[in-house]
């Protein structure tokens, strides 16, 4: 057997394990992509939610294909942050990077606090789906919240151990879990149109016509909302595996990802509300599949639907604890919050003290939401989707201004570097203002409004609240970390005369 | 000819146990010691790079220590660190280096507890072509 790479210093030996081919670590990037996006879960948690946004009607797929646009916009511009900088982590490093560490401190806490409130999303849907696998289709609320909190303290001790799922068990999961998806539409849309089941349609040209939404609210919040089914493709970005090109092939991976992503998006969609018609996913805005499951699958397969959604909870819910743990990993060891959370457990190697207060906080917040309101759950949602919103949005801006030098160098500068990024910034901008004008009237959210405001943006200000409070303190307590300088770009990584690689995926400096 | 003894320390207590016992077997061959330390990043979580260097400083700081322990003994001391899951990675190492022997310590795990959490001497025993010497805490 012959090692990667060998280098010495210090008198230490560091040997790699061996090189994977580029098309290999290609295409597991992409998997890693896609599977921590959990098309099957994002769908199964979004779309009753999209589906009941007031005047979108049917066009739920036009919808998924617009929010499609943004997305890799700023996939473009995770390509060209990831070009410059393989050795930063993502959107923490990147912005404090190029914006300098205010906006890195405040890109990082997005991160921890999307994560934090989708779980309870999760846990919530983890629960129901337990039980629809048991046959038990109406579990009480206090039933769904205990199993929830097992899933999450499960997972937590997972991602604590280090047994999560490696690539090679997700590939095959994400494999399994597409072929459901894809059976599961495939079968409804021929029911559709050879057994005309009751509330069945047959879809219309117009349910993938993003100008026939009528109204700017509906094709807003829709909007919205769909951002979150396509959340997590850039955790493919991240992996720099040492390949030959490995500063570019994470970044066009990713813009691979979105692509499956929206494909698979549109067609479940457009089938599943061809099957069951609008009323059967606005009505169970929890579970759209475990209503529908039965009587398209027929029993027993039924239950593989259960079982495709419940991989792809666990999935998602992994893919959601390890990247918080290891941006606070980071945040602790940049010095931006207390460096504990930068230690690593001695026996199982992973972020430890991160793992756990990630585990406790979801915990917590899942346990406040759900005994408040099961309507919360919904708002912390819409919540959710400002915060990625917010720092996907950043990431597109952090990249035309880390690339600013180099913008008006020549027609595609101006388009990828400048216009496409910049696009993916403004768009998610414009969502993000809108929706804050949209759930501040105090009757927007699912539950009651809180001190006369929507309770999603309540969820939201008080988040933000939060992570100045927690940044002012950081800064007066340890001000190092907030010294740092912006930069820009080095010239010859645009000029292709240098490839950065990532310094632990090369040869050591030790 | 086979040779060389292969020691895997993670700084735990039992790989403290693990480095006497396999010291005391390089010097009845009168033979080298590597002592090594393997970690592996699971890539499905993002932010690969900042973890990546805190694994990399505590397999440093750790091997280092290791060194120390040893270094009475006279025999020529080599620290590894490989990025691979411990017990593939210790295999590796082995056949490259066409090592005499490889030596874990283990916690005394029950087996079900050992296959549950991951024990680096279960795998082992399973994977490695070559003797496998394992050292229980309690001795």
């Amino acid at each position: 057997m012959e090692s990667a790479s060998v280098a010495e210093s210090d008198g230490i030996t560091v040997e790699k394990p061996q090189l994977k081919s580029n098309a290999i670590s290609y295409l597991s990037n992409i998997v890693i992509g896609v599977a921590s996006t959990a098309p099957g879960y994002s769908l199964a948690a979004t779309l009753g939610f999209i589906a009941a946004v007031v005047g979108l009607g049917y066009q739920s797929p036009a919808v998924m294909i617009v929010a499609f646009v943004p997305m890799i916009c700023i996939a473009a511009a995770y390509n060209h942050m990831n070009r410059a900088d393989p050795d930063c982590g993502t959107t923490f490093a990147w912005v404090t990077k190029s914006m300098g560490p205010w906006m890195g401190w405040q890109g990082g806490w997005a991160i921890v606090v999307a994560d934090v409130l989708v779980m309870p999303s999760l846990a919530q849907v983890a629960g129901i789906y337990t039980f629809s696998l048991f046959g038990n289709n109406s579990p009480s609320n206090a039933e769904v919240a205990i199993v929830g909190i097992i899933w999450i303290i499960l997972m937590t001790a997972i991602c604590y151990i280090g047994i999560e799922l490696n690539a090679r068990t997700q590939q095959v999961l994400l494999a399994l879990e597409l072929f459901i998806l894809a059976l599961f539409s495939v079968v409804a849309l021929i029911k559709v149109y050879t057994g005309h089941p009751a509330h069945s349609v047959h879809p219309a040209f117009s349910w993938f016509n993003p100008l026939d939404i009528s109204s700017v609210s509906a094709f807003n919040n829709g909007i919205l909302l769909a951002i979150f089914v396509y959340w997590g493709w850039d955790s493919g970005v991240s992996v720099n595996e040492e390949t030959e090109n490995a500063s570019s092939a994470p970044g066009r991976a990713a813009i691979v990802s979105t692509i499956v992503l929206v494909l698979v998006y549109v067609f479940v969609t457009a089938a599943t509300q061809a099957f069951g018609g609008l009323q059967s996913l606005v009505a169970h805005p929890d579970d759209v599949f475990a209503p529908l499951s039965h009587s398209v699958l027929g029993s027993p397969l039924d239950k593989l639907l259960i079982i495709a959604v419940l991989s792809s909870a666990s999935a998602s819910t992994q893919t959601t604890i390890l990247p918080t743990a290891r941006t606070t990993l980071s945040m602790g060891r940049a010095g931006a919050i207390p460096k504990e959370f930068g230690s690593i457990h001695p026996r199982f190697l992973s972020p430890g003290f991160s793992t756990i207060w990630m585990g406790i906080v979801s915990t917590i917040v899942y346990i406040l939401l759900t005994a408040t309101s099961n309507n919360l759950i919904g708002d912390a949602f819409t919540s959710l989707a400002l915060t990625i919103a917010f720092y996907y949005g950043i990431t597109g801006y952090a990249s035309v201004v880390y690339y600013r030098k180099h913008i008006f160098e020549s027609v595609r500068n101006f388009f990828m570097l400048g216009v496409v990024p910049l696009f993916g910034g403004v768009f998610l901008t414009a969502v993000l203002v809108y929706a804050v004008h949209f759930y501040s009237a105090p009757h927007s959210g699912y539950a009651k409004p809180f001190l006369g405001i929507g309770s999603p943006i309540a969820i939201a200000l008080l988040t933000v609240v939060l992570g100045i409070v927690g940044m002012i303190i950081q800064r007066l307590w340890m001000p190092d970390f907030f010294k740092q300088k912006a930069g820009v770009v080095d010239p010859a990584i645009l000029a292709g005369t240098k490839v950065a690689t990532a310094s632990y995926a090369s040869e050591d400096t030790l | 000819m086979s040779s060389g003894i292969l020691i895997g320390y993670d700084g735990s207590e039992c790989a403290k146990r693990a480095l006497e016992v396999g010291v005391d077997v390089a010097k009845v061959y009168g033979e080298k010691v590597i002592i090594a330390f393997g970690y592996e990043l699971n890539p499905v979580a993002g932010e690969m790079a900042d973890y990546a260097k805190a694994l990399r400083e505590l397999a440093e700081s750790r091997l280092g220590e290791g060194k120390e322990l040893a270094s009475g003994s006279g025999l020529e001391i080599e620290a590894v660190i490989i990025e691979e899951a411990p017990a593939r990675g210790l295999v590796q190492i082995a056949e490259e280096r066409d090592m005499r022997v490889i030596v874990v310590g283990t916690r005394g795990e029950s087996p079900f507890r050992g296959a549950l959490i991951g024990s680096t001497a279960h795998k082992l025993i399973h994977l490695s072509e070559r003797p496998v010497l394992v050292v229980p805490l309690a001795d």
